[in-house]
């Protein structure tokens, strides 16, 4: 299973991070996102036409959508990570998955925005990115009323790995998780499971790290 | 918020966001603090500032007993002292490496971080449980003007009839952060609804204040 990746992107690091927590072993190929814009290129637009990564290539199956690809890992690997048969949870995992397009389009434009220099109009991101955060802040409480602590269940599904990467990197983008409380419990919930992977910007939690003993260099 | 002539205390965060061998960020009138809670379960709030080169220590992390800046992992006592510098192992970091601290109290779900020395307790809530914390992007007036209630002397505004339970307001310059709080008998599907109806409030309060229509 071939995964076109770039270290730096939050949709490519949902796909790792799936795979680190389902156990499911990728073949990554580097893709000079910045500045090389390869993405754009013939030959990932062959793959993609709407020029974007992540791309999965297992066989002849192409996948380019990061919610469909997180879906097929855990339903090859994990299927506990895929909605159970109740129907609420069903359509709650499904709500959380497309969601999840929001805050790519408002917190990651934001941060293209700051990091790349990508024109836009950053107030607009910024507000859209901050109404979203509203939401998933207000549907954790909603599930926590409930006795659950992700988005869709007590367990974690796709639905959080979606939804996790741009809202932990939104102060890449100029927006503040200081005020959400519930967002910042269930953070903290999913940086601890087992096999959480890190990217730049988003740490594992510091104090399941060993301490360390000695350190060199500048303090 | 009760105040005297030596200080006051302000309503910050809920106990149920403070799990222990965590840190938050906290907003009070005496500036930002980093909010912690020891792995033996207990607080402490310090200057949300490292002294060593300013990094912000509600963004590290506590280990056992102490609050450690993520940077380069100087790590502080509840007291404030410095208790340890990592690239320095051997060294007994000196007195006078220190974050300010500020008091804390926790009763009925809620904490409350001091300005000065306040002369009485926080104020009780009795027969009230906290559900959620919300920052409303407005101001006092706006805010009672959306719940239709004025606010106690204790900081409480009562909500208009079934809009969303009692809140207990923090105000700060240009945004309030309310606590939602419900009946102590409140079930599930009405703590649903007050978390909803606080949504609601806080659009009407946002809008208000954006239009001007209350200062
Ligand atoms: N296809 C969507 C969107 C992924 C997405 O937005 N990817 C960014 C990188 S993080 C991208 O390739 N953007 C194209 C560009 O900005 O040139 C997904 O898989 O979730
Ligand atoms: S800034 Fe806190 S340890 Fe260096």
């Amino acid at each position: 299973m071939k995964l076109y990746d770039y270290i730096l992107s939050p949709s490519c690091y949902k796909v790792r991070l799936m795979a680190a927590l389902t156990g499911v072993k990728l073949d990554l190929q580097p893709v000079d996102f910045h500045p090389g814009l390869e993405h754009r290129g013939p030959e990932l637009l062959a793959l993609n036409p709407a020029g974007s990564i992540p791309i999965l290539k297992d066989g002849d199956l192409i996948l380019t959508e990061s919610s469909a690809i997180l879906v097929y890992l855990a339903a090859k690997a994990a299927a506990e990570w895929l909605a159970g048969d109740k129907p609420e949870e069903a359509a709650r995992v499904q709500q959380w998955l497309s969601f999840s397009g929001r805050l790519t389009t408002s917190l990651g434009g934001a941060r293209l925005h700051e990091m790349l220099l990508r024109p836009g109009d950053i107030d607009a991101l910024q507000a859209q990115g901050i109404s979203a955060l509203r939401e998933l802040e207000a549907g954790l409480v909603e599930q926590s009323l409930r006795g659950r602590r992700f988005v869709a269940a007590d367990r974690p599904t796709v639905a959080d790995i979606a939804c996790f990467p741009y809202v932990a990197l939104a102060p890449d983008g100029g927006v503040s998780l200081d005020p959400y409380p519930a967002i910042r419990l269930w953070s903290r919930a999913l940086r601890s499971l087992d096999g959480f992977i890190e990217m730049p910007g988003i740490h594992r939690l510091h104090e399941l790290k060993p301490e360390p003993l000695i350190e060199t260099g500048e303090a | 918020m009760p105040s005297d002539t030596t200080g006051f205390w302000t309503p910050v965060a809920l106990s149920a966001d403070l799990p222990a061998g965590t840190v938050i960020p906290a907003r009070t009138p005496a500036g930002s603090v980093a909010l912690w809670r020891s792995e033996a379960g207990r607080l402490a709030a310090s200057a949300d500032r490292c002294p060593h080169r300013g990094m912000r220590l509600s963004h590290g992390f506590v280990r056992g007993e102490a609050l450690s800046c993520i940077y380069h992992g100087w790590s502080y006592a509840q007291a404030g002292n410095c208790l340890r510098i990592p690239a320095h192992p051997g060294l007994t970091p000196p007195e006078t490496i220190r974050v300010a601290i500020h008091e804390v109290a926790e009763a009925d779900g809620v904490i409350w971080v001091a300005a000065g020395v306040p002369a009485s307790k926080p104020p009780r809530l009795d027969g009230l449980t906290p559900l959620r914390s919300l920052t409303v992007l407005a101001g006092k007036d706006a805010i009672e003007t959306a719940a239709g209630g004025k606010t106690s002397p204790d900081g409480l505004v009562e909500t208009a009839a079934g809009a969303g339970g009692v809140w207990l307001l923090a105000a700060d310059d240009g945004q309030t952060l309310v606590h939602v709080l419900v009946r102590d008998d409140a079930g599930t599907k009405d703590r649903i609804a007050a978390s909803r109806a606080a949504e609601s409030l806080r659009r009407r309060a946002e809008n208000l204040q954006r239009e001007g229509i209350v200062q």
